[in-house]
């Protein structure tokens, strides 16, 4: 009787050839942007999507081509935060085109393919769907919204992930060469708690850390610039040290950055004030690790 | 995986006309033996089905369904954007509410075949709308 290697091809489906072409096209994609940067963070309402759209802002401000993805299947905020409305999607043979934000800075989110802007992300409106099901569609979403989107050439492609640190294995097999992960913490014990784990789970699987940013690491006042506490917590540098990670950035929480109208970036509006230059220099940190 | 008829010692080829998969993820595939024409039928419950969506590949071959950008999202989410939806020549024909609802159940990636089995049935039948009757013609045509 023949055995799985003596018969020639598959049932018909060619699946592996279907797989390669797959790959081929994210490869193609992905060719043309030179990093790719994952801000993630074990806890949800650190600052993400902010910081992310912040720092797209200041690396775009730098001379840079810059992308986002918005890995936040269920929670995407970029569109909003970059002004990009639920327009018109422009589809070609070859891809979605993304959608263009602040500073041009190129966007893709779930947001942007979803009938209006309350449309919640949905895969099937039957009740019993399974865990499984929407966990498989997630992330086939991931790759089709990487592979299926017009990126053309990028310096930066900066993927905002959604909070919890389950996504990073997906994002890591579909972009091996990712150049690294910003973890991003407030400085309350609960948020270091948590981000810890996202820390050692990164270790454990290899994904480089570019650093640790501390977000909301003081209250600013927009008029004096006086700074004083917003969270009390353990020093968010000593866990950087205890994790053998870099601390990159510690940027003070300013009212401001709440109040940017959508498509207005506090950093493009207050690049000099205290937490525009903290940004920046969470730029400089992150540009340092690149380079090396 | 591949099928071997064990009498003939022959490949098996999994039949793309005439694939009606059940709803709700599970899955019924047939396939053929070329030689003495004996057919299998391979059923999958949802959960071997899920596995194998996650390749994001087609049962019976890359279909146009695939090819286009987005496909499994603008196919799959409850509410897409009009646009991301695939234009074919076919797409004269009127799918009614209940008949997109239940092509959408299918799986997809046997959703393409599944797909074009309706529709070659209902254009030889000359019916330019297909409904939930025609789609229940289609199952008992194709013994799925």
């Amino acid at each position: 009787m023949k055995t799985y290697d003596d018969l020639v091809g598959d049932g018909g489906s060619d699946i592996i050839g279907q797989v390669t072409q797959l790959g081929a096209k994210l490869r193609s994609r992905l060719d043309k942007i030179k990093h790719k940067v994952a801000l993630m963070s074990g806890k949800g309402g650190v600052g993400k999507s902010s910081i992310t759209a912040n720092i797209a802002s200041c690396l775009s401000d730098r001379g840079y081509k810059v992308g986002i993805l918005d890995a936040d299947l269920n929670g995407p905020s970029i569109c909003h935060l970059l002004g990009v409305g639920n327009n018109k999607l422009i589809k070609k043979d070859e891809g979605i085109e993304p959608g263009l934000g602040h500073q041009g800075i190129k966007i893709m989110s779930m947001d942007m393919l979803l009938k209006s802007a309350d449309t919640p992300v949905m895969w099937t409106e039957e009740a019993n769907a399974t865990a499984v099901w929407v966990s498989t569609m997630e992330s086939t979403a991931i790759r089709e919204l990487l592979a299926d989107t017009n990126w053309g050439d990028l310096d930066y492609l900066l993927i905002d992930m959604p909070p919890g640190s389950d996504r990073i294995d997906n994002i890591r097999s579909l972009i091996p060469e990712l150049a690294g992960a910003v973890e991003i913490t407030i400085p309350s014990m609960l948020s270091q708690h948590i981000v810890t784990k996202s820390i050692t789970k990164n270790h454990k699987m290899g994904v480089p850390i570019i650093g640790l940013v501390e977000n909301m690491a003081t209250y600013v006042c927009p008029h004096c610039e006086k700074e004083g506490k917003l969270f009390e917590g353990e020093d968010v540098q000593k866990l950087s040290e205890r994790k053998k990670i870099p601390y990159i950035g510690k940027i003070p929480f300013d009212t401001r950055v709440s109040q940017s109208k959508s498509g207005q970036l506090f950093y493009t509006e207050f690049k000099d004030s205290v937490t525009g230059k903290a940004i920046a220099e969470t730029v400089e940190n992150i540009e340092k690790f690149i380079k090396k | 995986m591949k099928f071997l008829c064990i009498p003939c010692d022959v490949k098996m080829e999994v039949q793309v006309e005439g694939i009606m998969p059940e709803e709700k993820q599970n899955l019924t595939m047939k396939f053929k033996c070329k030689k003495c024409g004996h057919m299998i039928a391979m059923l999958t419950n949802n959960f071997e089905t899920e596995f194998v969506s996650k390749l994001g590949v087609e049962m019976g071959g890359a279909t146009d369904v695939s090819k286009a950008p987005m496909a499994a999202v603008s196919s799959s989410l409850a509410q897409a954007k009009e646009e991301l939806k695939s234009k074919n020549p076919e797409d004269d024909l009127i799918w009614t509410e209940e008949a997109e609802q239940r092509i959408k159940k299918v799986p997809f990636f046997v959703r393409g075949m599944a797909k074009k089995t309706v529709i070659n049935f209902a254009i030889e039948k000359g019916a330019t709308t297909i409904d939930a009757k025609l789609m229940d013609e289609v199952r008992e045509k194709v013994g799925m």
